[in-house]
């Protein structure tokens, strides 16, 4: 295969997927469902919790493989969906609530401070040390609370620039 | 001071209990005595009769009548037939269901196993968005146990023929699988695209077989109307209007809740026929100190905006669509004077362009236009005739898409960008309103215009 310059390009290889520590978990999923396609989020949220918390070429081909589907099929879901990052995530992940109750309560201002605190250029990249991933969200539903984050899949809520920061602290 | 109108507890009658999410505490309170009564006493047809007699609309935003929709799917036909439980709850300011979900999930589910039961389904699907881990994680606990206390599985309670399936499917972050049919093709492991309808999901849904779809809150109403019957249930809230057919009441009781700058935001279960002004002010406590109310979105963020005087109108679903708004979920955002509209629109706009599927043209661009002008009009660089640029932009948008995605993104701007105009004008240079005259005069002045 080569690219449009000429230049020879690889397919990625596929992983070996599902791997046997969450073979189990994989597999009652699909038994779910009428169609293996069906299983494409489910699995994709285990692929990428299981590999990083991002799903590399090479684990969209070995998902793809196990799913009968597509490798372009994968990918356009990871494009598709908010929660599935197809770069390299941090090692923690930060999702700021941007939508209308949030942002009437400082969402803005706790955007500015993750950015800040985390090195990250802007939303949705990942800092220059790797700690930390930075995504602007749509709303998190979490609204009487407003404002929202979630760090590493965990909502907080009510939260300040002080708590923001205390909480991004933590994070090894 | 006026008396408060009172809250209800019915939906709401297991919150605050202690483990109130767990098989034995839910069932010391009653839980899955209605799936039992409708199993011994019931016919699928009698259940379904007694949906239709409560005139329970749908409380996910569009306010469908729950019985009728049961109704369409057909009795003859081979295939299995799905429910799929709407749990997706993205419509923004909208926090209801996962009161419900994380609280009550087995009040959830014995209202899904009773329309499993009443439409003769054999799986039942719950799309549970991503972002509700915990809803994920009670739904999925109270599943287990549903199961091994015989709810859940082959001849559920002993019934001949009844064997039904329940399963948590994970959303991902999509605003657009709140639709019903984006829904749909999420669930078969796609991107959220909405279907062109017909075929309507009731003939043709999940894996193309015949499915339900329900929300959460809608399912959850149904034990209690077994229990009590219809008629009680159709008793309570707001009437229909006999002179006008499309005005269907609102039965019944809803959840209702309050977001944004306000001292008691929350949520909290009415009878139907509560004003706007007295949950805002009596439950959600009013504006912050020194603040005014200056605009209310009444249910999630797809609605038309009312202003601070247009508050004494019930949260219903016809009376809100008589004053130009709807009651969507019945979850309000409240907006006071600190808010600069224009920012809000913005806000607003990149909401729906930064969720629209990208299958439908006017959609997938118009929204992206909108949130343009708006960040325009911010930097001081509009002109008057860029509102007249959005309207025909909003001609344009809605009602020429697939789904309402489009609609939604365009009735919360166009009823700001009409009741706010003055606080736009400001914006442009040239303007009397922007050269400090009188806002209501250059107001007046523009729509005179028109």
């Amino acid at each position: 295969m080569t690219s449009t310059n000429g230049a020879p390009v690889s397919p990625p290889e596929a992983v070996e997927f599902p791997p046997k520590e969450i073979k189990k978990e994989c597999d009652e999923i699909v038994a779910r469902y009428p169609t293996r396609m069906a299983a494409c989020l489910p699995v994709l949220h285990v692929a990428q919790r299981h590999f990083g918390g991002w799903v590399s070429p090479e684990v969209e081909a070995g998902v793809a493989e196990y799913l009968g589907v597509s490798d372009s099929h994968i990918r356009g879901l990871l494009t598709f969906y908010a929660m599935y990052n197809d770069k390299p995530a941090g090692r923690h992940e930060v999702w700021v609530c941007r939508t209308l109750t949030c942002w009437l309560l400082g969402a803005e201002k706790l955007r500015e401070t993750a950015l800040a605190k985390s090195g990250c250029e802007k939303p949705g990249m990942t800092s220059p040390d790797g700690k930390f991933l930075v995504k602007n969200m749509e709303c998190l539903g979490l609204c009487e609370a407003a404002p929202a984050v979630f760090v590493d899949g965990k909502p907080h809520v009510n939260v300040s620039n002080e708590q923001l920061e205390k909480l991004m602290d933590a994070c090894e | 001071m006026a008396k408060k109108y009172p809250e209800t507890k019915i939906l709401s009658r297991n919150f605050g209990v202690e483990n109130s999410w767990t098989l034995d505490v839910a069932r010391e309170r009653g839980a899955y005595k209605s799936l039992e009564k409708a199993l011994e006493e019931m016919t699928p047809d009698q259940l379904i009769e007694e949906v239709k007699t409560s005139r329970v609309r749908g409380r996910g935003g569009a306010g469908f009548p729950t019985g009728v929709k049961w109704g369409f799917v057909p009795k003859e036909n081979d295939k299995p037939k799905y429910l799929v439980l709407n749990a997706d709850e993205s419509e923004p300011g909208t926090f209801k269901d996962r009161y419900l979900m994380e609280l009550d999930p087995h009040l959830v589910l014995e209202g899904c196993l009773l329309c499993a039961y009443a439409c003769g389904l054999s799986t039942i699907y719950i799309y549970v968005r991503g972002e509700y881990p915990l809803s994920i994680e009670r739904l999925e606990g109270a599943i287990e146990e549903a199961r091994k206390a015989g709810f859940i599985g082959k001849k559920v309670l002993g019934k001949k023929g009844f064997d039904v399936e329940c399963y948590v499917h994970p959303g991902a972050g999509a605003y657009i699988c709140g639709e019903e049919t984006g829904m749909l093709e999420s669930l078969e492991g796609k991107r959220g695209h909405p279907r062109i309808k017909p075929p309507f999901p009731a003939v043709e849904g999940a894996f193309g077989c015949p499915t339900v779809i329900n929300n959460v809150e809608t399912l959850a109403h149904v034990p209690w109307i077994v229990e009590h019957g219809g008629q009680a249930f159709a008793d309570q809230g707001i009437q229909p209007d006999p002179d006008n057919p499309k005005a269907l009441g609102s039965s019944g009781t809803k959840l209702m809740g309050v977001s944004g700058p306000v001292k008691n935001p929350g949520v909290w279960e009415f009878e139907f026929g509560i004003t706007v002004k007295e949950l805002i002010y009596d439950y959600a406590g009013g504006p912050l100190d020194g603040r005014e109310v200056k605009a209310v979105i009444p249910g999630g963020l797809s609605m038309p905006v009312l202003t601070a005087d247009e508050l004494d109108v019930k949260m219903g679903f016809d009376d809100l669509v008589k004053v130009g708004s709807g009651l969507g979920t019945g979850t309000a955002i409240v907006m006071d004077d600190s808010c600069d509209m224009v920012e809000a629109c913005e806000n607003i706009a990149h909401f729906f362009a930064d969720e629209s599927c990208g299958q439908c043209t006017p959609c997938r661009e118009g929204c992206h236009w909108m949130e343009k002008i708006f960040a325009r009009i911010k930097g001081g660089e509009g002109t008057p005739a860029d509102l007249d640029l959005l309207e025909r932009l909003f001609i344009n948008i809605e009602g020429r898409t697939i789904c309402a995605l489009a609609d939604a993104a365009v009735w919360p701007l166009r009823s700001i960008i009409r009741k706010f105009r003055h606080e736009f004008l400001a914006k442009m240079p040239g303007t009397d309103a922007a050269d400090g005259e009188d806002p209501k005069a250059a107001e007046a002045e523009t729509v005179g215009a028109k």
